[in-house]
C-alpha cells in the first residue's frame, strides 16, 4: 500500500475497521432511517415489477432457460439494489462527508491515514449495499424463486459487486464541484445502466448494437453473474473477468481522485 | 528512554502544483522546534503559509521538501507512530455532525485505538473541564459556535497528546469561552504539552506564547519572546496614534506594531511608527 505520495505505508486493517465502525455506529443510531432507506426501495420495486408486471408477462425464455418473470426481475433487483445503494451512499454521502462535514480531513490526522479513511468509506458503502441486496435474496429464497446455495454464494459476491458502485460513487464525489453536479452522472450513467443493462428485461430483447454497448457498463456482468448463481442461467464467461476489471480499475482510481482533491 | 524534541520542523517547503497554473510556493523553507511545555505562536497574514505549515506538520499534506518529526517520528514516513502523540484542532469546523457530543469524542478515540470504556472516561473528564458536560447527549448541530469550537479542542486532547497543533482556535469565541480555553491550555502546558498555535489575536499571542514566529510570504521573518521582539523591533518609544478623530493617544508599542511592521502592512490611517 502506498500513501498519498507513493511512499510505502502498510494498510492497517484495524484502522480501516475503526473507520467502518464510525459508519456502522451512525447506521445503528438511526436504525429506523437506515432500515427504511435500505429496504424500502428493493421491496417497492419487487411489488411493482415482480407482482404487478410479473402477472402480465408470465414466463420468459432466456438463453435456453425458461423462467418466470418474477424470479427474473427479482434477480435484476438484486443487481439494481447493489448499484443504487452503493452509488448513492458513496456519491451524495461521500460528498457531504468530504465537503460539508470534512470528516475525511478530521480523521486523516489521527493514526488513521487518508487512504485508510477512504477504504473504510468504500467498505461501508459496499456493506450497506450488500445488506440491502441480502434482503432481496432472502425474499427470493422465501418465494422459492432463488436457489438457496446460489443465494448464499451471492452474499459475498454482492460485496464485491457493491465495491464497484461504491467506488464509482466516491469517484463522482471526488470529481463533482457542487453537490448538484452529482446529478449528471446520476442521470447520464446510473439511470441508463439501471434501465438498459438487463434489470427488467433480457438483454437479448435489445438490438445487437445496444446489447454490445450494454456490456461496456459494469452492471451488465453483475446481473449476468447474479442470474447464473440464483437462477442457473448459463455462465457468460466474460462476466467474472469484467467484474474483476471494474473493481481493479475503480477502487484505486476513486481513492486517488479523492486524495487528489483533498490535498489540492 | 531517549528524550526527543516533541516537534521539530526542518527546512519545510510546500509548493502547490495545479495543472494549468504556475506553481505556488506557499511555504519557502521554514524551520523551528517546540519544546515540551512550550507554546509557540505562528502569526502572519492570511495566505502567509500558516495553515499550509500546520497541514504539513499534521501529515495531511506532504511537504515538497523538508522534514517534520513528532517525538522523533517522521510524520510522513511513519504517520501512524508520529500521530499517536499528536492532537490537532483544524481551522475549519470538522466535527462529526452525525454524532452526539460524547459519542463524537469516544468515536474519535477509536481512531487512536482507545477502547470505548477508556474513551468514555477520558471524554467525560474533558467535557467537564471544557464546561460541556451538560451537553454531552446533544447533537453537535444544537451547540453554539463557541461550544463547537471548545468541543473541537476537547476532542483533540482525547489521545492525551504530547504535541498539540491549534489553527486559530479562538476565532469566533466570546471572551469567557476564550478564557476557559486559555486556562486549559496553560494547565496542559504545565503537564508538558508542546503547543503550536496560529492566531490573528496579538494579545492572545502575547499572553499564551513563550515565543512567536511571524511568518510572511512563506518565510519566518522573525522569531522570539514577544516582549523581546517588541523591544528589538520597536524600541520603547511610545507610539502615537489617533484612534478616533480627535482622540490622539500615546501608548507603549505592542506585538501588533511588530507584526504590522514586519509583514509590511499598515492600518489604513493613523498608525505612526516612531
Amino acid at each position: 500500500m502506498h500513501n498519498e505520495v507513493g511512499q510505502f505505508v502498510s494498510l492497517s486493517y484495524r484502522a480501516v475497521y475503526a473507520v467502518w465502525l464510525r459508519y456502522f455506529a451512525v447506521f445503528r443510531k438511526n436504525w429506523f432511517y437506515g432500515l427504511v432507506t435500505t429496504f424500502a426501495e428493493p421491496i417497492l420495486f419487487l411489488l411493482s415489477f415482480g407482482l404487478g408486471l410479473g402477472s402480465l408477462i408470465g414466463t420468459l425464455r432466456v438463453g435456453g432457460v425458461s423462467v418466470g418473470y418474477r424470479p427474473f426481475v427479482l434477480a435484476g433487483i438484486v443487481g439494481q439494489t447493489v448499484l443504487i445503494q452503493g452509488f448513492f451512499e458513496a456519491s451524495y454521502g461521500g460528498f457531504v462527508r468530504m465537503y460539508y462535514q470534512r470528516i475525511f480531513q478530521a480523521i486523516a490526522v489521527t493514526p488513521v491515514t487518508l487512504s485508510e479513511v477512504l477504504w473504510g468509506e468504500t467498505a461501508w458503502g459496499a456493506s450497506r449495499a450488500t445488506l440491502a441486496a441480502s434482503a432481496v435474496l432472502i425474499i427470493g429464497v422465501a418465494l422459492g424463486d432463488f436457489s438457496v446455495l446460489g443465494a448464499l454464494l451471492l452474499v459475498p459476491a454482492c460485496f464485491v459487486f457493491s465495491m464497484i458502485f461504491a467506488a464509482l460513487g466516491l469517484l463522482v464525489a471526488a470529481r463533482s464541484k457542487t453537490i448538484e453536479s452529482i446529478s449528471y452522472p446520476q442521470y447520464l450513467l446510473v439511470f441508463p445502466m439501471f434501465l438498459f443493462c438487463g434489470v427488467f428485461f433480457p438483454l437479448s430483447q435489445l438490438p445487437v448494437m445496444v446489447q454490445k454497448a450494454a456490456w461496456l457498463f459494469p452492471l451488465t456482468p453483475v446481473l449476468s453473474l447474479v442470474r447464473t448463481l440464483v437462477l442457473g442461467f448459463p455462465l457468460e464467461i466474460q462476466a467474472p473477468f469484467l467484474v474483476i476489471f471494474w473493481v481493479a480499475l475503480l477502487v484505486p482510481l476513486s481513492r486517488r481522485f479523492m486524495i487528489g482533491r483533498l490535498l489540492r | 528512554m531517549q528524550l526527543s524534541v516533541p516537534l521539530r520542523v526542518t527546512d519545510l517547503v510546500k509548493t502547490y502544483r495545479t495543472p494549468g497554473k504556475p506553481p505556488l510556493e506557499a511555504v519557502k523553507g521554514v524551520s523551528f522546534e517546540v519544546a515540551s511545555g512550550e507554546c509557540l505562536g505562528l502569526l502572519g497574514p492570511n495566505g502567509a503559509g500558516k495553515s499550509t505549515t500546520m497541514k504539513c506538520i499534521t501529515g495531511f499534506f506532504q511537504p515538497t521538501c523538508g522534514e517534520v518529526t513528532i517525538l522523533g517520528h517522521d510524520v510522513h514516513r511513519d504517520p501512524r507512530e508520529a500521530r499517536r502523540g499528536l492532537g490537532v484542532c483544524a481551522q475549519d469546523d470538522n466535527l462529526d455532525t452525525d454524532f452526539s457530543v460524547l459519542d463524537q469524542m469516544v468515536q474519535f478515540g477509536v481512531y487512536f485505538g482507545i477502547n470505548r470504556r477508556e474513551g468514555e472516561r477520558r471524554s467525560l473528564e474533558l467535557l467537564r473541564r471544557f464546561g460541556l458536560l451538560d451537553k454531552k447527549d446533544e447533537l453537535v448541530e444544537e451547540l453554539s459556535g463557541g461550544m463547537r469550537r471548545r468541543l473541537q479542542v476537547a476532542r483533540s486532547l482525547i489521545n492525551q497528546p504530547k504535541v498539540l497543533v491549534l489553527d486559530e482556535p479562538t476565532t469566533g469565541l466570546d471572551p469567557e469561552a476564550r478564557r476557559v480555553l486559555w486556562d486549559i491550555l496553560a494547565e496542559e502546558r504545565r503537564k508538558g504539552l508542546a503547543i503550536l498555535l496560529s492566531t490573528h489575536y496579538m494579545e492572545e499571542a502575547e499572553r499564551l506564547c513563550d515565543r512567536v514566529a511571524i511568518i510572511h510570504l512563506g518565510k519566518i521573518v522573525t522569531v522570539g519572546d514577544p516582549r523581546a521582539l517588541i523591544e528589538r523591533e520597536m524600541g520603547s518609544v511610545p507610539v502615537r496614534e489617533e484612534i478616533r478623530p480627535g482622540f490622539p493617544i500615546e501608548r507603549l508599542p505592542n506585538l501588533e506594531d511588530v507584526y504590522l511592521k514586519l509583514t509590511g502592512a499598515r492600518l489604513s490611517t493613523g498608525v505612526a511608527f516612531s
